[in-house]
């Protein structure tokens, strides 16, 4: 009997899935994040919710976030939080560019995708990969957001009640976050011929693609939409908010995702494996 | 009438510039294994991949069973072993294996058993749980085509099986391919034409990216002129060329390669041949090696009159 699309897409993702969490290559990805992670949580997190908390009691007009230019960075419930949310919105788009730059490409070069489409379609390799990476990020960010409510929580029991509508948003929002980067590498894998060079030619695009669309919208303001397209482009905005109202701009990497992905899925349909 | 399962039409593929097929159309039915042969460069690997579906061709229509290459309705029933193809170097063989059973529809239990059943018949057992990082060249050869194997597929369009593979594993594949040729067609890109003239009857010719007449290899030859090949041990080569010119029946001999004669005769003239080339060799004491029928594959294709 003939596997149906998703039967085969929930097979591709439980075999990248082995592939990052019981293979010896992929467990050792995972310690180095966990020990990043860790030190992250340890010194510089946790030093600046001690700050943002010390401010907070002292309620004097000077602030140090103020000083350093994240004047934002006092609007989440919790301090941890707090930093958390400034540290993850750099912290994990870069991420998801090193993460998901191989989704296709090696197994492309090596020729390994041709056993694979044999037996599946570009469609269901494409998106069924698409759809683990994405997955593994969801478990980094839910681990690194847990983590970090666990460590407010040793600071102050009290907050577990309260702090988890914010625990869900930031997680929610992160996921968003992470979208559009991880279709950007999906189309980008999709064309070239390692991680190395998705990961190169992701920088260059989206470095040169926000230089001619800002450089284009200073000229002709009525092309300023065309800034949607850029991913990450909410994230200055985003910093500014806190709670569930950070989702008042989740149609951006929604949106650039969908183009994304459209533009990934024609690559991959078009090109010689 | 059986439908053809392999169709193409006026297929044609352009590589930066360089036309690596030009015009090929041909049918194929289901049967017995099909050589596709050619020099290097003639595009067999080319027309593999665009049949496989891992290359789109500039133009023309490919139609594997009546649906276009690639697409899912051919899942199991068509499968490949691509030319230069690896494995994953982080799963072991049976991991790998039997994911590509599962995604061809059998369950977890069946895929494993599929993998087994497959590496068996490869002799890879020993390396089932290995990955293919540290295999040799031959196994992991093997390993490809073991792939290929896996479930009933109708149609398996190998490139390349024996390159690589030792004489034991060779034979091998080729005992194999034989088995299943019943149930399969095999289509098999090789240069080894010694291999092809013993798996198939029917050949395709490519060169340069151009479908030469579609080659019939037939031992019964209707025609009235028949071949023999003969290949001799060391033996003196313009006197076995006389003395067998001087047999009845007898319109040619020439000596294509050091001790191998093509001798071409009047089938109604003479209707035991061998019988009297025999003579003649005991007469002159001289030793054969071999005694064939019919031409070489590598004499009908590329040293035809």
């Amino acid at each position: 009997m003939q596997p149906s699309f998703f039967n085969q897409l929930l097979l591709i993702c439980q075999f990248e899935i082995k592939r990052n969490f019981a293979t010896r290559k992929g467990l050792l990805s995972l310690l180095a994040y966990g020990i990043i992670w860790y030190f992250i949580l340890l010194y510089p997190l946790q030093f600046a919710a001690g700050l943002l908390t010390q401010e907070h009691g002292l309620n004097q007009n000077f602030s140090f976030f103020n000083f350093i230019g994240l004047s934002s960075i006092q609007r989440w419930s919790i301090p941890e939080f707090d930093v958390f949310w400034h540290f993850a919105l750099m912290i994990f788009p870069m991420l998801s560019i090193t993460l998901a730059a191989d989704q296709t490409c090696s197994d492309r070069e090596r020729g390994t995708l041709r056993f694979i489409v044999m037996r599946s379609s570009r469609d269901r390799v494409f998106f069924g990969r698409f759809i683990s990476v994405m997955f593994i990020q969801i478990l980094l960010i839910v681990a690194a957001a847990f983590s970090t409510w666990m460590l407010a929580l040793y600071h102050d029991a009290s907050l577990v009640a309260s702090a988890l509508p914010d625990l869900l948003a930031l997680i929610v929002n992160l996921i968003l976050i992470v979208l559009p980067f991880t279709a950007m590498m999906a189309a980008l894998s999709a064309q070239v011929k390692s991680a190395r060079q998705a990961t190169i030619w992701a920088i260059l695009v989206w470095t040169f693609m926000a230089g001619i669309i800002s450089g284009l919208a200073h000229y002709l303001p009525e092309l300023n939409f065309l800034k949607f397209l850029i991913p990450g482009y909410q994230l200055s905005d985003l910093a500014q908010l806190s709670g569930w109202r950070t989702l008042q701009l989740a149609f951006i990497p929604l949106l650039q995702s969908f183009i994304l992905l459209a533009c990934g899925r024609w690559i991959m349909s078009r090109q010689a494996l | 009438m059986k439908s053809p399962i392999i169709q193409c039409q006026q297929l044609r593929h352009i590589y930066s510039g360089k036309v690596a097929l030009n015009d090929v159309s041909f049918e194929v039915e289901a049967g017995e294994p099909i050589g596709l042969v050619g020099p290097n460069g003639a595009g067999k690997t080319t027309l593999l991949n665009i049949l496989s579906g891992f290359l789109r061709p500039t133009s023309g229509t490919v139609r594997l069973f009546g649906h276009a290459p690639g697409a899912v309705q051919l899942n199991g029933k068509v499968s490949a072993l691509p030319q230069d193809a690896r494995l994953d170097p982080i799963f072991t063989l049976t991991e790998q294996l039997a994911y590509y059973a599962r995604l061809q529809g059998f369950t977890t239990q069946q895929a494993i058993l599929e993998a087994s059943r497959v590496l068996e018949a490869f002799a890879l057992t020993e390396a089932a749980h290995e990955k293919p990082g540290v295999l040799s060249h031959g196994m992991a050869k093997r390993a490809a085509i073991a792939q290929a194997m896996i479930g009933t597929p109708a149609l398996i369009l190998l490139d390349e099986p024996t390159a690589g593979l030792d004489p034991v594993n060779v034979r091998t594949v080729r005992s194999i391919i034989a088995e299943q040729s019943s149930a399969t067609t095999f289509i098999i890109s090789s240069h080894d034409l010694a291999e092809l003239d013993r798996l198939c009857r029917h050949i395709l010719l490519l060169e340069n990216g151009t479908l030469q007449t579609e080659k019939i290899q037939d031992n019964e030859q209707p025609s009235a002129t028949r071949f023999i090949t003969l290949q001799m041990e060391s033996c003196p080569a313009l006197e076995v060329i006389a003395k067998l010119k001087a047999l009845e029946g007898v319109l040619q001999v020439t000596n294509p390669q050091k001790n191998e004669f093509v001798v071409a005769y009047k089938a109604d003239l003479q209707s035991n041949i061998d019988l009297q080339l025999m003579q003649c060799i005991q007469a002159n004491h001289w030793q054969y090696r071999q005694l064939n029928h019919g031409k070489t594959l590598e004499e009908k294709l590329f040293f035809r009159d």
